[in-house]
């Protein structure tokens, strides 16, 4: 008996991080996610980048205010879970405030052989509607062919000036 | 002392500090004077403040951040002591207002009010140093050496209850996050 095709498969962290050097990201914050945990590992080493652990998903969204503000250029890594945390700093800082943050998103707990819509979860089935409700523009990144999704959500956050989200749908490689 | 004699004090002796100011201290962060130039308010993000000047520490360390902070606010997001000291930003002033009360919402007592300490909380967090204030001249006097102290430093300012409705200052937080932005970038 065959085993069906997962649905998401995972990127290799240094393809997502070859991306995010491109788009010039300086500084990362990060709410640890075991679906992302080597792309973590890897950013944590590249001396390019300044690596910020924060103790919550909202910490993140103000850091990140900051340093926009102040001139730099950075990205939150965060789980699903942390969304549903910072619904109201979402609100207040990058919709309200009009501060771009784009943000990576992992699918923690996610069976890749399942389409999200059917996951045992409820954080991995709920995450994308969480962020329709408020309007947070979202990515996939659900294997390899998705990659350009990394700049296209980068790329939303800058323009409209406010949150976009990529959802990490399997672990990175 | 009371909010307005702090916030006068800071205001007079605020040098070039960018400035993060919430809750109630926006209001008269404001009426000082202070809300146009190197200023954000901290908005309907209770909490945020000090996570917003640790982002603006840690962007422009050729400029002193001050934080002006509440107790009950900055007891929703009190990991950002730890977040903020592992940064160990040798720019950034904490100061929190302290009245052991929600001010905003009506003067409800905060939870452990009287039970804990803001000193020993920021100094088992990592800052480098933390103090208390209780009266307006002792805030006059030593200001000039907490800005020679290596941050992060938290200054517990003891604040009087004041019986008053919330006063806001009402400028979105759009319109300084851009105007700040382009003040920090000439600058």
């Amino acid at each position: 008996m065959t085993q069906p095709e997962p649905v998401a498969r995972g990127v290799e962290a240094s393809v997502i991080a070859a991306e995010l050097r491109a788009l010039g990201i300086d500084h990362v914050i990060c709410i640890p996610d075991s679906y992302q945990k080597t792309l973590i590992a890897l950013l944590q080493d590249d001396p390019a980048i300044r690596f910020i652990t924060a103790c919550t998903e909202d910490e993140a969204m103000g850091i990140n205010a900051g340093l926009y503000v102040g001139g730099k250029n950075p990205m939150l890594v965060i789980q699903n879970n942390g969304i549903f945390a910072s619904i109201n700093t979402i609100k207040a800082i990058p919709l309200d405030a009009r501060v771009p943050t784009f943000i990576f998103v992992g699918q923690y707990q996610r069976d890749p052989a399942l389409p999200i819509e059917e996951s045992k979860s409820r954080a991995v089935r709920m995450v994308e509607p969480t962020l329709d409700v408020w309007g947070v523009p979202r990515y996939r990144l659900e294997g390899p062919e998705d990659v350009g999704n990394i700049r296209a959500a980068y790329e939303r956050a800058h323009e409209t000036m406010g949150p976009a989200a990529l959802i990490v749908g399997a672990p990175t490689l | 002392m009371e909010r307005n004699e702090a916030i006068n004090i800071l205001a007079e002796g605020r040098g070039g500090a960018v400035s993060v100011v919430t809750m109630q201290s926006v209001y008269p962060w404001h009426q000082a004077g202070q809300g146009e130039t190197l200023h954000i308010d901290a908005s309907q993000c209770m909490g945020s403040a000090s996570s917003i000047g640790l982002g603006l520490a840690a962007a422009r360390p050729d400029k002193k951040v001050m934080v002006l902070d509440g107790d009950g606010s900055l007891l929703m997001q009190l990991g950002s002591l730890v977040t903020i000291a592992g940064q160990s930003p040798e720019n950034f002033y904490h100061f929190v207002f302290a009245n052991s009360l929600h001010q905003s919402t009506g003067n409800q007592q905060l939870p452990g009010a009287g039970r804990f300490d803001w000193t020993a909380l920021a100094k088992g967090a990592g800052y480098a140093d933390a103090l208390r204030v209780e009266a307006a001249e002792d805030l006059i006097e030593r200001l000039p050496r907490i800005w020679a102290m290596r941050g992060p430093v938290l200054i517990e300012l003891v604040i009087e209850r004041e019986d008053r409705e919330p006063l806001w200052a009402g400028v979105p937080m759009a319109k300084q996050t851009a105007l700040l932005k382009e003040q920090l970038a000439a600058s």
